[in-house]
């Protein structure tokens, strides 16, 4: 088990210095910061200057060996916008975007799962299409174009909800819909798929054949053992929260990390986008990794293979 | 009787020193919401924030040494008074208002002034103009502590611009003995300035807020309190002003009709920036066969273009027809009025004339054009303008090859040998500002960045005709005479028909009536962060229906 563990963190440092690379030497390509912080008659004296002071002025391998050097000690460098270390910025941001996950997972799972169980009950029936559709559109729809939607019906039309930004409860409501509404539709479809292939199994039939009604062989039965597969795919949906907030933070003005990342891009600040990535690569990695111990722990054909 | 009598007069003499007594902190109530799509680096230490930054936000808690004038917009007093220059030219004394302090009650003096200077051009600045002014100013000097004298290397006429917060932010005024005192950290911390409003919260990445002070002479504020808030999104931030979340928000044209539409005021700020396009490396010995490289033919792509339409249907008609490059009705030292009547010739739409230049000049078939539509950050409209335009060449005959670029990935190749760039026309735009010759030297100057008229090698006769007239206009301290080189400077580079503008563009704002009373913006000044001290409450001026 130490060796498997062992073998995963330092596929996870492997992975995590290739995912550094390629943001140092692809942030590069497009653009440079010092265009955006300077106005479009600034001289070239001053853009050297400029150049120089952010420390953006020696050869890219030079810079990259420091980045390098630096991160190696746990020195993520400086935001060039915000004047801040980055990875502080990046921990001041985190808590803002980790109070929506729990609330949109909930959301997801309270809607998704017997969505799911219905549908799989119903096979091929008037329900299970209307839960296909449900599924379909959650998948579907833009993230942007149904936080825009909810705005203008919930906050503009009736004047319920208040249309962004942090706050008390009422604040977190439109943007977990809105982040909550793919995994809706993902639970629903995985929830499905476990339930057809558990209620095949033997000991549903004998459940049935045992006289059990047919509420408690689904909802206790089927549903209990359908849910293992539901449960491990925790991992990749808090990974996709985690990384897919930048639209729903922008559109609600929501001052998370994805938000954080969304500006990083914008403004070129290579420093702040570096941090940003590897640091959430290290989360996913970690719940990634988290979630494969436990599978290897559960299942020990997992660690010897 | 009497007492009566006495009663009565005592009444109105107290009403009529009530009505034209001072605002003062009892008379400021309410919170004053502004949603913005950006505030920029959010930091209040003025030396690592650039222009639009400093101008939204940091403005409200820092004056500048030279401010505006509101009401024709461009340079006006500011935390001097008055500014003169000395015949050689060599010095310019600044003269500082009496009676200014800063929020710790610290009295705002000479020193501060100097002490604010030397900051921007010192170790840790990120100002743009830091470079050019350590070279430009030679020393500072206190006089007494109402006077300061700046010593530059060279005649420095448009000092005074530089250092307006019309131009530029490197003129915001610090407190020397705060920051000597607490040091830079701290200061990031608990900033204090000397501007009507005081800094109380900055909250990255979601909003700043300040609250007012009880008198100050740019104007004392109606409300008591202002919140800006980041929204990125557009319809959010429209959304947030419909609820009354918020009392303002900046939108572009595109937001324009909608936001009326749902009830909103919309207010325009005129003259703020010009949408402009213009041709690279056209005198290079490379483009020399290239149609771009021949006068006529950029006049006639300019005479194809329908510049009322692209007012009326990509501005929602909130533009106007433009002044030669880079020219306002509020710039200094120019014959607007000469101007507007050339521009209105020079820039109309004339598809025939267009097209019998083209055939006059070799090309009755047309050409391939190859045209970089780009937009800076938070002027998304400039892409629609940019593919306007290339729709009305196509109708000429010109066969336009049309690449979009995001601005971060644009203004790199403007830079070095500008190889991507030249033999191309590409979009551009140029900010209201009131002093020409700053920006005509960033596109036109052998030794600038984007030397459109010619380089060190290559600088052909209008290059050279630009230089002389430019170099004049550094040392010339006669109004009469700066003006009719201003008017050169102008003419040689509009008779080049390298830079060519499309329209006059404007800054948008959504405006709730029932959050904030009507107010007026400042001409050619997009950001709102020299306003908010004067505007009133709803109820102490309503909007005109």
């Amino acid at each position: 088990m130490k060796r498997y563990i062992a073998r995963r963190l330092m596929q996870g440092v492997i992975l995590l210095f290739m995912v550094a690379t390629i943001v140092f030497f692809l942030g590069r390509l497009t653009g440079n910061p010092v265009d955006l912080m300077l106005p479009e008659d600034a001289t070239a004296e001053d853009r050297a200057a400029l150049t120089q002071t952010l420390g953006l002025d020696g050869p890219i391998l030079d810079q990259y060996a420091i980045f390098v050097g630096k991160a190696m000690h746990g020195d993520l460098g400086m935001s060039i916008r915000m004047k801040q270390p980055a990875a502080e910025a990046f921990f001041d941001r985190l808590p803002n975007t980790l109070v929506l996950i729990p609330w949109a997972i909930l959301l997801g799972m309270i809607l998704g799962i017997p969505l799911g169980v219905v549908a799989a009950v119903n096979r091929g029936g008037m329900l299970d299409r209307a839960a296909g559709t449900v599924a379909v559109l959650g998948v579907a729809m833009p993230s942007f174009w149904l936080g825009v939607l909810l705005i203008f019906v919930f906050s503009v039309e009736l004047g319920w909800l208040p249309s962004g930004r942090m706050g008390g409860p009422s604040h977190y409501i439109l943007p977990v819909i809105t982040l909550g509404t793919f995994l809706v539709a993902g639970f629903m479809r995985i929830t499905r798929s476990a339930m057809l292939e558990v209620m095949e199994s033997e000991f549903v039939k004998l459940a049935r054949i045992k006289g059990l009604s047919e509420a408690t062989v689904i909802w206790k039965h089927c549903l209990r053992n359908a849910l293992i597969p539901v449960l491990t795919l925790w991992g990749v949906f808090v990974g996709n929260l985690i990384t897919g907030a930048i639209v729903t933070e922008t559109v609600f003005a929501w001052p998370g990390i994805g938000r954080l990342t969304y500006e990083a891009v914008i403004y070129r600040d290579f420093p702040l986008l570096q941090a940003v990535i590897i640091l959430k690569s290290i989360l996913i990695l970690s719940i990634n990794l988290g979630v494969d111990i436990l599978y290897a722990y559960v299942d020990p054909r997992i660690r010897l293979a | 009787m009497l007492r009566h009598l006495v009663r009565t007069v005592t009444l109105a003499v107290a009403l009529a020193i009530a009505a034209t007594a001072p605002l003062g902190a009892q008379d400021q109530k309410g919170t004053l919401v502004f949603a913005v799509e950006s505030l920029g680096a959010q930091t209040l230490d003025p030396i690592l924030e650039g222009r639009p930054g400093n101008a939204v936000y940091q403005a409200v808690m820092y004056d500048s040494l030279v401010g505006f004038n509101l009401e024709k917009g461009g340079v006006g007093p500011g935390v001097a008074e008055r500014w003169e220059m000395t015949p050689d030219g060599l010095t310019w004394t600044f003269f500082i208002r009496p009676g200014q302090t800063f929020h710790n009650g610290d009295k705002l003096t000479a020193h501060d002034v100097k002490f604010s200077l030397e900051r921007q051009m010192g170790p840790g600045s990120l100002a743009a103009a830091a470079a050019t002014m350590k070279r430009i100013i030679k020393s500072i000097e206190v006089i007494d502590e109402l006077t300061v004298k700046v010593n530059t290397t060279s005649p420095q006429i448009g000092l005074p611009a530089s250092l307006s917060r019309a131009v530029a932010p490197e003129g915001a005024i610090m407190p020397k003995n705060y920051i000597e005192k607490v040091g830079d950290e701290e200061f990031r911390k608990k900033p204090i300035g000397s501007g009507p409003w005081k800094f109380v919260r900055n909250v990255p990445g979601d909003r700043i807020e300040f609250t007012a002070v009880a008198k100050h002479w740019r104007g004392t504020p109606h409300f008591k309190d202002l919140h800006m808030l980041l929204v990125p999104e557009e319809s959010t931030r429209v959304a947030m002003v419909r609820t009354g979340e918020a009392a303002i928000a900046s939108i572009g044209p595109e937001a324009m009709l909608g936001a009326a539409r749902a009830g909103l005021e919309v207010l325009s700020v005129p003259g703020t920036m010009q949408a402009i396009f213009q041709f690279w490396g056209t005198y290079k010995p490379e483009v020399k066969d290239s149609p771009i490289a021949k006068v006529r033919v950029r006049q006639a792509l300019s005479l194809a273009i329908d510049r009322k339409q692209v007012i009326e249907h990509v501005m929602n008609g909130k533009a106007r027809m433009p002044y030669p490059f880079s020219t306002f009705g509020y710039t200094d030292y120019f014959s607007a009025d000469r101007w507007e009547k050339w521009a209105a010739e020079a820039y109309r739409y004339d598809p025939v004339l267009a097209k019998k230049i083209l055939a006059e000049e070799g090309y009755p078939n047309g050409f391939e054009l190859k045209f970089a539509n780009t937009a800076l950050p938070g002027t998304q409209f400039m892409v629609d303008i940019g593919t306007a335009i290339a729709d009305m060449w196509t109708k000429v005959g010109v066969k336009v090859t049309l690449k979009h670029y995001e601005w971060g990935s644009f203004a790199p190749m403007e830079r070095g040998d500008q190889a991507p760039l030249i033999g191309w026309a590409s979009m551009y735009r140029t900010a209201g500002r009131p002093d020409a010759p700053w920006r005509y030297n960033g596109a036109f100057s052998p030794d600038s960045t984007q030397r459109l008229l010619g380089d060190k090698e290559n600088c052909p006769q209008d290059c050279q005709e630009f230089v002389k007239t430019y170099q004049a206009l550094g040392s010339e301290l006669d109004k009469d005479k700066r003006t009719a080189l201003t008017d050169r400077m102008v003419e040689i580079t509009s008779n080049s028909w390298t830079v060519i503008p499309i329209i006059e563009g404007m800054g948008y704002y959504a405006i709730n009536t029932k959050k904030v009373g009507q107010f007026n913006p400042i001409p050619g000044r997009h950001e709102l962060g020299d306003v908010f001290e004067r505007m009133p409450r709803p109820e102490q001026k309503p909007w005109k229906k």
